[in-house]
């Protein structure tokens, strides 16, 4: 009895000790020490106060956590860090919301392939509100023209620039599909992309190396890879966003349609479904059975995109 | 005797376990139709309080959602000359005020081929401030899906569930979706051909 007491005691012992020494908290507080000590170097020297407190703040982001691992005090923490970056790197004022997501919520997504028009008016939506780069031109969604008959979008044209609609062609349009079953959260070796219990498969910029893993692992074309420096003109930024959303991304890290989470979890509709002129685009919770969503996958002719994988995504098809 | 209680025992437990089994995968997510098929209960999407306040002008639609009620924008506001009656009256007009008085703008392309509409099929002949359908019942301009409904009964169920027509702004809250007429022009209902907003580059670039 008393022998079984003492190896709790010890196993509790040696657990915190490993818990307070790991090697990332070690380097942390190496560094911060380190960091201390040079900025007492050179305080007395021409640093300004601007810049070192830029690179206070670029330190402390530097060994946070993943998002997933984070209490809510770190995660407000690292918004206002990032917010107060945004201001000293670009005199940008942005907000950055951590909203969780709602109990007894999951997002579903229908495109109506009868209906659309292929006005591109939900592309140029998406790309204002998440701050896509203007640069490399970077689209969460893609609208393929097809010969009427054909289903899968690689035998569409996804380039076309004339007046629409075309006689005996119809529009589709791919994005993130926020698979349950999604092949790219398995593929992370980081465990930066996640599923969130709303649905949304969601990446943590800072936590992503770019391997693009993800991307080779996508069946749908859903992700997105920053090869350089996103631009976006300072006018035209949303400056609404989301740590797990629209924030600015930077060279080497994966995007990808979040189902505008910035928007969706305040009960808005997102930026390409309030966009669309001809409402081919139906969003709601799933679980909800009064909600619209659920009204076209009792009543329509619904079908998902290569559902053969098993990917089980959370975007349906839909024909009048 | 014995025998027959082991076994139905032993049948009771295999059920009793396949129950459970089924039981923690459903606990655990499960697919996406499980999910689906489980949740029954209506959720409560006036709790989420951001998705109250649109600024938009709203009436009440005579028509029920989901055994609720819902509300469709209002028309009336965006008829540049409303009321009607004010210039429809039995004032004598001069001729040099017809071009300003008749509607020589509109352009009707509604209806199959060359069996286009005539005014009085939608307006009231009357009462020049409402509409009217087949039977000459009155329909005020902000329910005109009462109208619409008519002949575009396939459109008018599907948009009634949500299939067609959009949500004003918000998947939560109060149900506000878009009039026929907000989206289509009552006088020439089809979509027209135009340039794309924006473009796409090639995938394999």
């Amino acid at each position: 009895m008393n022998s079984s007491g003492k190896k709790e005691d010890e196993m509790k012992v040696t657990d915190i000790l490993e818990k307070k020494s790991t090697r990332r908290s070690f380097v942390k507080n190496l560094s911060i020490a380190a960091a201390a000590g040079s900025a007492g170097l050179v305080t007395g020297g021409c640093v300004s106060l601007g810049k070192s407190e830029e690179m206070g703040l670029k330190w402390e982001e530097y060994f946070k956590s993943n998002y997933r691992l984070m209490t809510q005090e770190e995660k407000d923490e690292t918004v206002a860090r990032l917010v107060r970056l945004a201001k000293i790197q670009n005199d940008a004022d942005i907000q950055i919301s951590n909203q969780e997501p709602r109990e007894n919520v999951l997002y579903g997504y229908a495109f109506n392939i009868s209906r659309c028009k292929g006005y591109m008016d939900c592309v140029e939506a998406c790309v204002k509100e998440n701050n896509l780069d203007r640069k490399a031109k970077t689209q969460y969604i893609r609208l393929f023209e097809m010969d009427s008959g054909q289903l899968d979008p690689t035998s569409g044209d996804g380039k076309y620039f004339h007046e629409v609609p075309v006689e005996g062609k119809f529009y589709m349009g791919v994005q993130c599909f926020h698979c349950e079953n999604a092949p790219c959260i398995k593929a992370c070796p980081t465990k930066a992309t996640w599923r969130e219990p709303d649905g949304i498969v969601v990446v943590d910029y800072d936590w992503c190396i770019g391997c693009r893993y993800c991307l080779a692992a996508c069946p749908y074309w859903g992700r997105r890879f920053n090869w350089g420096e996103p631009e976006v003109p300072k006018e035209e930024m949303n400056t609404k966003q989301h740590y797990l959303g629209n924030r600015m991304r930077m060279k080497g890290v994966m995007e990808k349609c979040t189902f505008c989470v910035q928007r969706t979890r305040q009960g808005k509709l997102p930026a390409c479904a309030e966009a669309c002129p001809t409402g081919s685009r139906v969003f709601g919770n799933l679980l909800d059975p009064n909600s619209e969503i659920r009204y076209v996958l009792k009543n329509k002719k619904v079908f998902r995109f290569k559902e053969e994988l098993g990917t089980d995504p959370k975007f349906w098809y839909f024909i009048d | 005797m014995k025998k027959i209680f082991l076994s139905s025992g032993l049948l009771f437990l295999m059920l009793g376990t396949v129950f459970l089994s089924a039981q923690t995968v459903m606990a655990s997510g499960g697919s996406v139709i499980d999910r689906i098929h489980a949740a029954d209960k209506p959720f409560d999407s006036m709790g989420i309080e951001s998705a109250h306040h649109l600024p938009v002008k709203t009436v009440l639609a005579q028509e029920s959602y989901q055994g609720g009620t819902f509300k469709v924008l209002a028309r009336k506001d965006s008829i540049t000359r409303f009321r009607c009656s004010v210039c429809h009256t039995d004032k004598k007009v001069l001729v040099s005020d017809g071009a300003l008085f008749t509607h020589g703008d509109i352009v009707i392309n509604h209806g199959r081929g060359n069996d286009r509409l005539a005014c009085i099929e939608c307006h009231d002949e009357k009462n020049r401030d409402f509409l009217s359908d087949a039977e000459g019942k009155q329909i005020d301009f902000d329910h005109s899906y009462q109208l619409c409904g008519q002949c575009h009964f396939r459109q008018k169920r599907d948009w009634l569930g949500g299939a067609h027509g959009k949500r004003e702004a918000y998947w939560a809250g109060e149900r506000v979706v878009r009039n026929c007429t907000s989206c289509h022009s009552p006088h020439s209902p089809a979509f027209e051909t135009k340039m794309p907003a924006t473009y796409s580059l090639p995938l394999d670039k």
